[in-house]
């Protein structure tokens, strides 16, 4: 039943206070959601895997006294947690250990989605079918995390054309990869 | 899952992964992907492709145009940098070890004014092998870093590699900016001479 319902629809279901399976499920959506969230603010796992378990406790804990009173901006409500997580993190542990234990067992255990495996060898040989500037451009950008302006100095380029050539490349790889839609 | 009506670009993904977006486009790609889990699985897969890559790159198997940063960066990372230079017209001795993460050719060449810069790689006798056309050069640059491939590298015989940079001016000739001879010796076991297939 709750599996076809929107996110929008487990709000009010969780603001009545007493369905636990509407937070259950909204649990189970918002858990790899956040996690990509923290993986891409945090660059640690088990930063991410705190981040998560944090930001849901908080966002329930918010959702059963009502404080969203607008459904369709869940999405913008827990980015805001987020946000606010991450900061917090940034300030001590306390307030995360009073939450867990508050409200720690109450919710289910998240598998994580498996992160997509790529044949290595592919990935080099498709590396390798990109032309010079693409090439030197995705690894610099995804190995060395060099910005965009910083590329650009390199090769003499504005960065608006190394931001074409980096999209190129991407889409370039996904289609030699096979997982372009 | 539920199909999303309007799917973030991989592209932009990508840049979103590399926090190269700009703070509002940030803010839209975060909000759409708390809500939505088709483009949080297209975000993983640029994940994928992205760490690939880097995984790629610090196993030294791509031959490629780098910059003078990416190999302070390696270094400060903790990888080995071994680095030839033979001058223009010159010939340099060289080899590669187990220990190696990069193998670098410093090619020196005055490359201002050139439209587009190919890099020729041949044989002992000077004949082509194959051509890396329109490499990454900046317009007033001095020198090409080739980041030759570790793997092959560590797996070639004993024998010698010419680099030619080939200048395309506007009316579509060739010019040559600079021949470059690297004589490797193989110090590695491994067989004397390319198998044939």
């Amino acid at each position: 039943m709750y599996a076809d319902l929107k996110d929008a629809d487990l709000v009010p279901l969780i603001g009545f206070g007493t369905d636990r399976e509407a937070e259950a499920e909204l649990f189970r959506r918002m858990a790899p959601r956040v996690r990509l969230y923290g993986l891409r603010h945090l660059r640690d796992e088990q930063a991410a895997q705190d981040l998560m378990q944090q930001v849901l406790i908080t966002a329930i804990e918010a959702l059963r006294a009502g404080r969203l009173r607008e459904p369709e901006k869940l999405a913008s409500f827990v980015l805001g947690t987020c946000r606010m997580t991450v900061l917090d993190q940034r300030r001590g542990a306390q307030r995360k250990e009073r939450l867990l234990q508050h409200f720690g067992a109450e919710f289910p255990e998240i598998t994580h989605q498996p992160s997509p495996r790529l044949d290595h060898d592919h990935l080099a040989r498709c590396v390798q079918t990109l032309n010079e500037r693409e090439r030197t451009v995705i690894v610099m950008t995804f190995y060395d995390e060099q910005t965009g302006a910083d590329v650009a100095t390199f090769l003499g380029l504005s960065e608006a054309n190394v931001r074409v050539i980096r999209h190129r490349a991407i889409h370039q790889l996904r289609g030699c990869m096979g997982v372009e839609s | 899952m539920i199909n999303c009506s309007n799917p973030i670009d991989p592209a932009v993904l990508g840049d979103y992964w590399i926090a190269l977006l700009a703070p509002p486009e940030e803010e839209a790609v975060e909000e759409h992907l708390l809500g939505c889990d088709q483009c949080g699985a297209r975000l993983r897969e640029v994940i994928a492709l992205a760490d690939g890559v880097g995984q790629l790159a610090r196993e030294g198997c791509l031959r490629m145009i780098v910059s003078d940063t990416y190999l302070k960066r390696a270094a400060e990372k903790g990888l080995r940098v071994r680095e030839y230079a033979p001058p223009p017209g010159g010939s340099v001795q060289c080899t590669v070890t187990a220990e190696d993460d990069f193998l670098i050719g410093r090619l020196a060449a005055n490359l201002s004014g050139a439209k587009q810069v190919d890099l020729s790689i041949c044989n002992a006798s000077g004949i082509e092998e194959f051509r890396l056309p329109d490499i990454p050069v900046h317009p007033s640059g001095q020198s090409v870093i080739l980041h030759e491939s570790c793997t092959l590298a560590k797996a070639a015989p004993t024998s010698t590699m010419i680099a030619r940079l080939i200048a395309h001016d506007e009316t579509g000739s060739e010019r040559l900016l600079g021949e470059y001879t690297f004589n490797h010796t193989r110090t590695m076991p491994g067989p004397g001479v390319w198998p044939q297939f």
